[in-house]
């Protein structure tokens, strides 16, 4: 097999759906660093935001673009609305028990969905898009609009981490709770402006899903296990870890069918997983160990 | 923000507080952590300009005294004010605001910030421009501002220390509460924290010390309550309870 | 012939919640007693399932199988299989919170899922595994389910009463030390880690056997045949509901949880072609409404656990371990 061949059927379509996973596993590492537990609706909450973009399309008949930002805020809203009626009256137990609150929400989601829009598949566009030819590297227009938003939205959010206020009251939650509110930071305004930005991060995640493949009721559910795989990966806390973990679990996952069954590709995530757990438990960049 | 300062000079005589403004006024305070009382009536009183030693033995309610102040368990009974407002129940966040800032003696720093974050943080409910307390800050721990791109997590403790003290000065506080700032430090970071101690006495800050090294303490402290179970045992000026012979021989070794 | 109707149908409903009450007190050994969240549940049972299907069933063309082995031998294989999937796991995962060992346990019933579906010669595939003997088939309809009631009904309060047994024994305190104050077990030298791997391991073989007994009872077994999320979160539900901690409020779970599920299939099989199935999934929607209703407002379920020590509180009978947690409670007092 030659190189061109190995870039263009693995390392680009692994690229790009790395980058789908990249967008999950940082809302997800988010969760797991500032609000210390493991969020398992945010699979479904990716799917929610995926079909309110195609709600979007399908009653305005805008651009599928300009339902991306559309579903980004409701989704965010969502999220707050979700941790405010039913994840922060668990605050003061023990966290598994919002762990388990969250695949409650995952089932409730999910159904919701499928009362809404159904199960059968959908797409955004119709018909066949071609890739372009790049120097023998073939690459879908939407394929590389995929990557550049992935990175522009996780640079962003980097930056508001680092430069701002707000994000620093976010990373000092995240690093120790007790001393943030002992400064004086309002640690439920910092909760809800971190979900907010979560609830954004999955419809961004479910929306380039949608876009490369199709919609499905299960397609966030499915995406689950790689995004964990991702952030833990890349170190629970990290957001260039995640993106990182997404990249690599990404292209893994559509390396792997060159030795495995395709039928596995599923399989490759829990591996990566295992070992990570196995031999780093705290991630390539080093992050935090609940 | 409510400060005190403006009206209470810094008096000349040290260990004696009557000519100076009541900071911290705590009477008869009952409370623990969930529906266990540790604390079973405790008072004590701090004065602006004023350094003051809490000392007793393990268990006493040292530490838990001072979380009563912030707000970080149920009081249950009695009054904490603080610049004549009671502030018992309130919530950390505010009780910041109003002036008074707590350094815990465990994971006292935000480990993965660098220093500067770190008082930035500090300074977190400030509003407009922070360079002075900056500056101020810079200059009470030299140390910090060479290295104030660190991540705090790399430093040594003598160095945290200062960062966690920092951080707590960076809002201008009328009170500081310190626990047990020299636990685990070389002897000479531990010199130099509670010489650092003593200058922030001497810019008027009311400050409540708890420590292990009660000896060390009472020498450079105006005033001491030693607690036990509980409970007030004695008070006296830090030369006056070194001197006190049942002091000695139950709490600092004899 | 109304009469005997309705006493096949309280017969199938008994069998039905004699399975699901096994898998409820398997999770209660994993969730109730040592704080682990296993996700994966229907992963466990579907091994259960066609390890005893394999041994079990007779012959048939492309695929494993034809060893026509005893039913008890199938079941016992059913255990072990279930056990040794999860111990591995459990070896790697309950090292951490048990966060972790929820993603994993997703992890497991997916690939399980995946192996199912995909590995024709070892399940049959699609077309799954048919003919799987069942004790006492050659009885009359009626007896022959009555006799399947009693089979249920001895292994259940067999696993009943060994749990019990257990809980009694030191294990069982040294359990309820290790869930409720790590720190304090860990001072006394215990080993943590194989308890807690033990309590996976035995609750997950449990599980497998639920799944053979579903499997025999159904007498085949398909990929379809169980939605693996709405397995998993019926058993949680059931557990929650009726009280964790509590192999007797476990038990009354299963019956509520199961008589609601029942009767709102009646409701939703009543209605039209075209709201029938998306009342199906609002169905799926008010369990998972029932668990955060059950979450907030009674934690402890129906039937509490018996304060067996004067520090367990009602959130610390669910808990797990709370290191690393947000709120400001700093227990290290002076």
């Amino acid at each position: 097999m030659g190189i061109y061949e190995l870039i263009n059927f693995y390392v680009i379509p692994g690229l790009v759906l790395g980058s789908i996973y990249a967008l999950g596993a940082v809302g997800i590492t988010l969760v797991f660093g500032i609000l210390r537990f493991a969020h398992l609706a945010h699979g479904d909450l990716a799917t929610f935001g995926a079909f309110t973009a195609l709600a979007v399309v399908a009653t305005t008949g805008v651009n599928p673009w300009i339902a991306l930002p559309v579903a980004m805020v409701i989704c965010a809203a969502l999220a707050v609305g979700i941790d405010k009626v039913f994840y922060d009256y668990l605050s003061e137990r023990p966290k598994i028990i919002t762990v388990m609150a969250s695949l409650g929400i995952a089932l409730m989601l999910r159904s919701l969905i499928q009362v809404i829009w159904g199960v059968d598949t959908e797409t955004y566009t119709r018909g066949i898009v071609r890739p372009d030819n790049y120097w023998g590297f073939r690459i879908r227009d939407r394929e590389l609009y995929t990557l550049l938003a992935m990175f522009a939205i996780t640079g962003a959010l980097w930056l508001f981490l680092q430069k701002t206020k707000w994000g620093k009251a976010m990373r000092a939650m995240s690093d120790n709770p007790d001393l943030a509110l002992l400064s004086g930071v309002d640690n439920r305004l910092t909760t809800m402006l971190t979900w907010a930005i979560v609830g954004a991060l999955c419809a961004a995640s479910g929306f380039f899903l949608g876009l490369n493949t199709e919609l499905k009721s299960m397609m966030g559910w499915t995406m689950l296990l790689p995004m964990f795989a991702a952030a833990i990966l890349g170190g629970v806390g990290r957001v260039e870890g995640a993106v990182l973990g997404g990249l690599v679990v990404g292209v893994a996952e559509e390396l792997s069918v060159l030795v495995l069954p395709s039928e596995y590709k599923a399989a490759m995530a829990f591996a990566i997983l295992i070992v990570i757990l196995l031999v780093r438990p705290t991630g390539l960049l080093k992050g935090k160990l609940l | 923000m409510t400060s005190v300062l403006e009206s209470a000079p810094p008096s000349q005589v040290a260990g004696n507080p009557v000519n100076k403004q009541l900071v911290l006024d705590m009477q008869d305070v009952r409370g623990g952590y969930g529906d266990a009382d540790i604390l079973h009536g405790v008072s004590m009183q701090v004065h602006a300009g004023e350094l003051v030693a809490i000392i007793g033995p393990n268990g006493a309610g040292k530490s838990t005294a001072m979380k009563a102040i912030f707000g970080l368990l149920n009081v249950r009974g009695g009054q904490i004010n603080v610049a004549n407002t009671d502030i018992a129940g309130w919530k950390p966040n505010n009780i910041v605001k109003h002036g008074v800032c707590y350094v815990p003696q465990v994971n006292n720093i935000f480990r993965d910030m660098t220093i500067l974050e770190n008082l930035e943080m500090g300074a977190f409910l400030r509003k407009g421009d922070c360079s002075a307390a900056f500056d101020k800050v810079f200059q009470l721990f030299p140390d910090l501002k060479e290295r104030r791109y660190a991540h705090a997590g790399n430093l040594s403790g003598g160095q945290r220390q200062m960062v966690a003290m920092g951080r707590a000065l960076m809002l201008d506080p009328s009170l500081i509460l310190l626990d047990e700032p020299t636990a685990g430090l070389s002897p000479k970071y531990m010199d130099q924290i509670f010489e650092i101690t003593c200058n922030l006495r001497e810019e008027g800050l009311a400050v409540l010390l708890v420590e292990q090294h009660a000896k060390q303490a009472l020498a450079f402290a105006d005033r001491g309550y030693v607690l036990a179970s509980g409970h007030n045992r004695h008070e006296g000026t830090g030369a006056a309870l070194l001197a006190d012979q049942e002091v000695a021989e139950m709490f600092l070794g004899g | 012939m109304e009469l005997l109707g309705y006493l096949n149908y309280a017969v199938y409903m008994a069998i039905f919640i004699g399975i699901y009450a096994i898998l409820a007190l398997a999770l209660n050994i994993q969730w109730g007693f040592t704080g682990l969240f296993n996700a994966g549940v229907a992963g466990f049972f579907a091994v259960g399932a066609y390890t005893s299907a394999i041994l079990t069933s007779a012959a048939a063309e492309g695929r494993l199988g034809g060893y026509e082995l005893p039913v008890i031998v199938g079941w016992l294989a059913s255990m072990l299989a279930a056990g040794a999937i999860a111990w591995p796991i459990g070896k790697i995962c309950l090292r951490f919170r048990s966060d972790y060992l929820a993603i994993a346990t997703i992890g497991i019933a997916e690939i399980i899922r995946l192996v199912i579906k995909s590995e024709g010669w070892l399940t049959g595939g699609a077309r799954g595994i048919s003919k799987i003997p069942r004790p006492f088939s050659d009885f009359e309809y009626l007896y022959t389910q009555l006799s399947y009631l009693a089979l249920v009904m001895i292994a259940l309060f067999l696993v009943y009463y060994m749990i019990e047994r257990q809980l009694k024994a030191p294990w069982g305190r040294m359990m309820r030390a290790i869930r409720d104050n790590e720190a304090a077990a860990n001072a006394m030298g215990k080993n943590i880690e194989a308890r807690r791997l033990q309590a996976f391991v035995f609750g997950s073989a449990i599980m497998g056997l639920g799944g053979a007994m579903l499997a025999h009872y159904y007498r085949s077994i398909t990929p379809e045949a169980i939605d693996p999320m709405i397995a998993t979160f019926l058993v949680w539900i059931m557990l929650i509901l009726g009280g964790s901690g509590n192999n007797k409020g476990a038990i009354l779970g299963v019956v509520v949880v199961w008589i609601i599920w029942s009767m709102s299939e009646f409701v939703t099989d009543s209605l039209p072609a075209e709201y029938a199935i998306k009342a199906k999934y609002l169905r799926i929607f008010i369990i998972g409404l029932l668990l955060q209703l059950v979450l907030r407002f009674r934690p402890e379920g129906i039937l509490p656990e018996t304060a067996k020590s004067s520090t367990s509180t009602s959130d610390q009978q669910t808990s797990n371990n709370n290191k690393g947690e947000a709120e400001p409670s700093p227990a290290q007092s002076a």
